[in-house]
């Protein structure tokens, strides 16, 4: 069968263009460090890597957003750990004034201690993190405590979710730890001041197993924010280790296997350099030149 | 017998000019793809006595493979098809998958996060700005992809009247080629070379609109007749965008071309176009449902101001969806009620809930908003990847068939130069004959005087 000429040439430009655009595409690879980039390099592969993009951005997120609320309930918990050697203060110093050897000048004395113990405690109840009041319940925007102590704040609580479905509280009913100007811990330390002042030594003993009940719902407070802060410890850590599994998976599915790439690179510039030469006789070919 | 003898040398000088010839217009058109190979049909002339009587030349007849071109048409109709719907819908793939990363999925996620940031500190003013850039970005990206999606669709269809105009120019060409071809094979003359340039244009209009055509060159495109014989019939356009057809104007009336059995170029781009406008509609129909449901629990909240009601984005039927204009950082409704502002944020936790509703998007169920759009993206890059395995495989069967009919149809030179070689062996030796013819008459005339 004889061969015509513009077949042999067609032929050798078709399989020209194959291997030029093989090559073109390893080299493209390469350069990227991608075999996926868009949808149709494999379909399967890009619409799996985008649901894991997405994840990973949400993990992300839950990092930073985690490690914000790691520092606002570190704080809570701080200012409660303060109020907490506030209120062991203000046993000593109630112990101290319920004792029949403390006279009414020494009593005075005391009671403006705790009068500043008790300006401490409204303090760590007006505390912030962010310009938002920790416990203020939801009416974070405003000091939740008036410097008598009277609460302004609400009972509720906000909470945030995380991706995974972690729940941690973030905001605290200020009134149901700290009480107000007649209940709670800082109603106890008002009083407390004021028996002092007066030297009113049975209020004074009264006051101590209120400050104990106190320190007991301190303790129980700082307890469940313990288990928040725990919590969202671990989901920082699982977070992280997620995120990096995520940015593995990902890699399998869309970046390029070097070594094999290279040595694909390596088949189709052969390939393409035998074409080359094979073009470059394929003039010397035909009877013409050898009649010639 | 030396009269006999000068004609049948003459003969075969004849005959061999005749091989020459066509050898020499084979060799010249070695590299016109439209060519086919010519040879001289000869025949030997009837003897009175039982020797040869020299020959005589039928005509120059064109090799064929008329089964090949048929399949070479079909082959070109598939490529052009292939390489108009794969170029197309690569634009359109690129437009939904940039290489930034900035797709839809991003925006939506982004949008998820800012939610799930809005729920733990929704009393910040800055948490709040945050959220609706990432609503406007989200807004803005199906806006994109609504606006390009629709300018490639529309860029392509604004092809086809540029199209119909060459089909209606070639199948012109093909009838007045048809009315000659039938002129001259009347007059007993070959009509090679008119044949050979009706192959051409038929296979153009197969290229172009996957037309097929009969021996006769009367061509059809999906059954609708283009060319009766010497007659074009005009092919023009109904409608226009997602609605634009074609039909064939007869006398009687016109035909409907359905666009699904139009092949070549044009049929890829109507199908390209059709599809670009598909995702488009169902990247919108998304985005709508994610902000309808977004709508929905946004409105049940309340915002700093202590307002409820208002929806984030505005939804129009068709889409794409748009930023609310009325929405502000004080009305961004994430307390689920008036007494928890400014610090509860359990509708924004609601609203980042979304993220893990599957049943927003009923066409592709059990699927989140993000998991339907990666499905969007995914089904589309198998369109894109199945028209790139089909150009490529069109290709293929193309140059196959092309070569396998250059093989009967085509001109080697290394063929045609051996056998040039015979014919000019040819002509010197009918040339000798007749010298031989001419000696012995010389000498017979010389020994009769």
């Amino acid at each position: 069968m004889a061969v015509p000429d513009l077949s042999l040439f067609n032929s050798l430009a078709f399989a020209l263009d194959g291997t030029t655009s093989n090559l073109q595409q390893v080299q493209t690879q390469l350069a990227t460090g991608k075999k996926v980039s868009q949808p149709s390099d494999d379909p399967n592969a890009y619409a799996a890597a985008q649901i894991l993009n997405a994840q990973s951005s949400a993990v992300s997120n839950d990092i930073l957003l985690a490690q914000q609320v790691q520092a606002q309930l570190g704080t809570a918990d701080n200012e409660l750990s303060n109020v907490t050697d506030s209120i062991n203060s203000a046993i000593s110093i109630a112990t101290q004034g319920a004792d029949g050897s403390t006279n009414t000048s020494e009593m005075a004395t005391l009671g403006s201690q705790v009068q500043s113990i008790l300006q401490q405690v409204l303090g760590a109840a007006n505390s912030q993190y962010g310009g938002s009041h920790l416990f203020a319940g939801n009416q974070v925007s405003a000091a939740p405590y008036d410097s008598s102590g009277n609460y302004t704040g609400d009972t509720g609580n906000n909470s945030v979710t995380f991706s995974n479905g972690t729940k941690v509280q973030t905001n605290f009913d200020g009134q149901s730890i700290f009480g107000d100007s007649a209940s709670g811990i800082i109603g106890t330390l008002t009083s407390l001041a004021g028996a002092l002042s007066s030297g009113n030594k049975a209020a004074v003993a009264a006051a101590l197993p209120q400050l104990q009940t106190g320190l007991s719902a301190l303790a129980s407070t700082r307890g469940t924010l313990g288990i928040n802060l725990s919590s969202v410890t671990s989901l920082v850590n699982d977070s992280n280790n997620q995120s990096t599994t995520l940015q593995a998976s990902i890699s399998n599915l869309v970046d390029v296997n070097i070594p094999q790439a290279a040595a694909q690179e390596q088949e189709a510039l052969l390939q393409q350099q035998a074409l080359v030469s094979l073009a470059s006789n394929l003039g010397k070919i035909p009877l013409v030149n050898i009649l010639a | 017998m030396s009269v006999n003898l000068a004609s049948i040398g003459i003969s075969g000088i004849f005959a061999a000019e005749s091989e020459i010839a066509a050898a020499e217009s084979n060799i010249s058109n070695a590299s016109n793809p439209n060519y086919s190979a010519e040879s001289v049909n000869l025949s030997a002339n009837p003897s009175f006595n039982g020797a040869g009587a020299g020959v005589q030349v039928l005509g120059t007849v064109r090799a064929e493979a008329p089964y090949l071109s048929t399949q070479i048409n079909s082959a070109q109709s598939s490529d052009s098809y292939s390489q108009a719907f794969s170029q197309t819908t690569t634009v359109a793939q690129q437009i939904l998958a940039p290489s930034s990363g900035d797709d839809l999925s991003a925006a939506l996620q982004n949008m998820f996060n800012a939610f799930t940031n809005l729920s733990a500190s929704p009393q910040d003013a800055t948490v709040r700005s945050s959220a609706i850039a990432a609503l406007t970005q989200f807004a803005q990206v199906d806006q994109g992809l609504s606006s390009n999606l629709s300018a490639t669709a529309n860029n392509q269809l604004s092809q086809v009247g540029t199209l119909v105009s060459q089909i209606n120019q070639a199948s012109s060409q093909i009838a007045q080629l048809n009315q000659q071809i039938v002129a001259i094979k009347a007059t007993g003359q070959t009509g090679a070379a008119l044949e050979d340039q009706r192959d051409g244009l038929v296979n153009q209009l197969a290229g172009l609109v996957g037309a097929s055509a009969d021996s006769q060159g009367n061509v059809t495109v999906g059954g609708v007749p283009l060319v009766s014989g010497s007659s074009a019939l005009v092919l023009s356009t109904t409608g226009s965008g997602p609605t634009l057809g074609l039909q064939v104007s007869l006398p009687n009336g016109n035909i409907p071309v359905n666009p699904g059995q139009v092949g070549g170029t044009l049929g890829g781009l109507l199908s390209a176009a059709t599809s670009v406008l598909q995702l488009r509609s169902d990247v919108n129909g998304l985005a709508s449902s994610v902000a309808g449901a977004l709508n929905t629990q946004a409105s049940s909240g309340y915002g700093l101001d202590g307002s409820t009601g208002t929806a984030l984005f505005t939804v129009t039927a068709g889409g794409p969806i748009a930023i609310n204009p009325a929405l502000t950082e004080q009305n961004l409704g994430a307390s689920a009620t008036a007494a928890g502002v400014p610090g509860d944020g359990s509708n924004a936790t609601a609203l980042a809930a979304i993220a893990n509703n599957q049943s927003l998007f009923p066409s592709i169920p059990n699927s989140t908003p993000i998991q339907a759009f990666s499905a969007i993206s995914g089904n589309f890059g198998t369109l894109v990847q199945n028209a790139g395995n089909s150009q490529q495989q069109a290709s293929a069967s193309l140059q196959s068939l092309t070569q396998l009919k250059g093989s009967i149809t085509g001109v080697s030179l290394n063929d045609q130069l051996t056998q040039l070689i015979q014919y000019q062996n040819m002509l010197e030796a009918s040339g000798r004959a007749v010298q031989a013819a001419n000696d012995i008459t010389t000498f017979l005339v010389q020994n009769i005087n």
